[in-house]
């Protein structure tokens, strides 16, 4: 649970990372300070999902439990 | 040898008894329905024929046995153990399973099973639920034989990563397909909400209407529709089309489709995530030009308010020097007139011919009156000054010793 928690979730980030998208253009005069450290937080974000992206496997079990009772 | 005698009762045991020596779970009667009816939405009678010879077998069962729609003229097998009723001493068939056969039988079980749970509601497109864009766990029900789970898992790693894929094993057709697919769904939604997949699978590879029957049960129908977890059904290719497609979340056309429905593309999010910091680049861009292009015209127009105070500074000045060009010399020498005057009545011109100016504390003295004898006066020369004690006044005081 709290190495799942720890992990990049990636449906927040992505969703955390449109807002700021859309912050950027509902914006009619850039507050610049603000901006910056949006922009910052969304490169990090952008940088993390990246990140995610670049992992390759995705791990098959079988469910140990027997359907044919 | 005496015939045994028996209570009619005690007879119809015998035959029941003996009736049960037929091995009735190994047996399948097949024939055609005829006069089926349900009564109280329970109690199911029909009578199953021969077409050809005149043999009527009267069948019973209830609703709840009735996995599949069937009705009057349809070609079927059934499995049961047969009865006398003693009160009624009526043969029946006490129907266990029933199931149509051939493609025409199937086919129109199908139909009619099909238009029961549409009016029903549970291919309603409002209950329909969305996917989780980003799916971090995702539950698959299938054979792990099948091609079908090969082709899914396949075009999943192709397309994103980092998924867990819990998966239950069961037959996608024969007799226990139904039962495990539906144990399969009733695991997954057991499950805490922790552990719970983010979607649930359900494929298989294609197949006529008879390999299919498990997808078109009642009962799997029914545990799609009850699943907690949206469900993404893919069976077989793009033509074929099973009853749990239309309750199921979300359709697939195949095995490999319900992957790409499942997962987005590594690509496509790469460029979105790209396209979102460019936009954002783009945007702090923007906003820093547009406040330098302020600044450089609030610049420009600084400048040119300066120059044009300058330009009218010096034009003043310039008119100002014109006008005074003339009355410089003429205020020059009028000073220096009045210099000349001044000088002359300098006291200091006045000393130097010998006079010299008297002061009482610092006040110049023009009356002896305002003297006496003994006080000290001040006495200012052309070229330094003294101070003196004044003995006699206008004659009076101390005589001078000569």
């Amino acid at each position: 649970m709290t190495a799942k928690k720890k992990a990049v979730n990636f449906t927040d980030a992505f969703k955390e990372l449109e807002e700021i998208t859309e912050w950027f253009d509902s914006e009619e005069n850039l507050d610049l300070d603000k901006g910056l450290k949006q922009f910052e937080r969304g490169l990090e974000l952008a940088g993390a999902l990246k990140k995610k992206l670049g992992e390759v496997e995705n791990k098959v079990e079988e469910i140990k439990k027997k359907f044919d009772a | 040898m005496e015939p045994t005698v028996f209570s009619v009762s005690d007879y119809l045991d015998l035959v029941n008894d003996t009736l049960k020596m037929i091995p009735s779970t190994q047996t399948l009667v097949e024939g055609e329905v005829s006069d089926f009816r349900i009564a109280q939405q329970k109690w199911v009678s029909f009578d199953l024929k021969d077409e050809k010879e005149q043999a009527v077998l009267k069948c019973f069962m209830t609703t709840w046995q009735l996995k599949v729609q069937i009705e009057s003229g349809m070609r079927v097998q059934v499995k049961g153990f047969p009865k006398i009723y003693e009160r009624f001493g009526t043969f029946k068939m006490n129907v266990q399973e029933v199931a149509p056969v051939g493609e025409g039988a199937l086919q129109r079980a199908y139909v009619l099973l099909k238009k029961k749970l549409e009016d029903e509601g549970l291919f309603d497109v409002s209950r329909k639920r969305p996917l989780m864009r980003f799916p971090e766990k995702i539950g698959i029900i299938t054979s792990r034989d099948a091609a079908a789970f090969g082709d899914f898992v396949r075009i999943l790693n192709n397309r994103w990563g980092g998924v867990k894929v819990d998966h239950a094993h069961v037959h996608v057709q024969g007799r226990m397909a139904v039962k495990e697919i539906v144990e399969a769904f009733e695991y997954f939604n057991s499950l805490s909400s922790d552990e719970q997949p983010d979607a649930l699978v359900l494929t298989r590879g294609g197949g006529g209407l008879e390999d299919l029957h498990a997808f078109n049960d009642e009962s799997v129908a029914r545990a799609i529709y009850a699943s907690k977890i949206p469900v993404v059904c893919a069976v077989g290719h793009e033509r074929d089309e099973s009853l749990a497609d239309f309750v199921a979340d979300v359709r697939a056309s195949t095995p490999s489709n319900a992957a790409e429905l499942i997962v987005p593309s590594r690509t496509d999010v790469a460029y979105e995530l790209e396209t979102m910091a460019r936009h954002m680049e783009e945007r702090i861009r923007d906003s820093l030009s547009r406040r330098g292009h302020i600044v450089e015209r609030a610049t420009n127009l600084v400048s040119f308010v300066l120059e044009r105070q300058k330009e009218r500074f010096k034009f003043v000045y310039e008119r100002f020097e014109i006008a005074t060009a003339d009355w410089i010399p003429q205020i020059r020498s009028e000073l220096e007139g009045l210099g000349r005057v001044l000088r002359q009545v300098d006291p200091k011109r006045v000393l130097a011919r010998g006079y010299s100016i008297v002061t009482v504390d610092g006040a110049v003295l023009t009356d002896s009156s305002k003297l006496e004898v003994g006080a000290g006066i001040g006495v200012q020369l052309a070229s330094g000054s003294f101070e003196a004690e004044v003995k006699r006044l206008n004659g009076k005081g101390q005589q001078k010793l000569v």
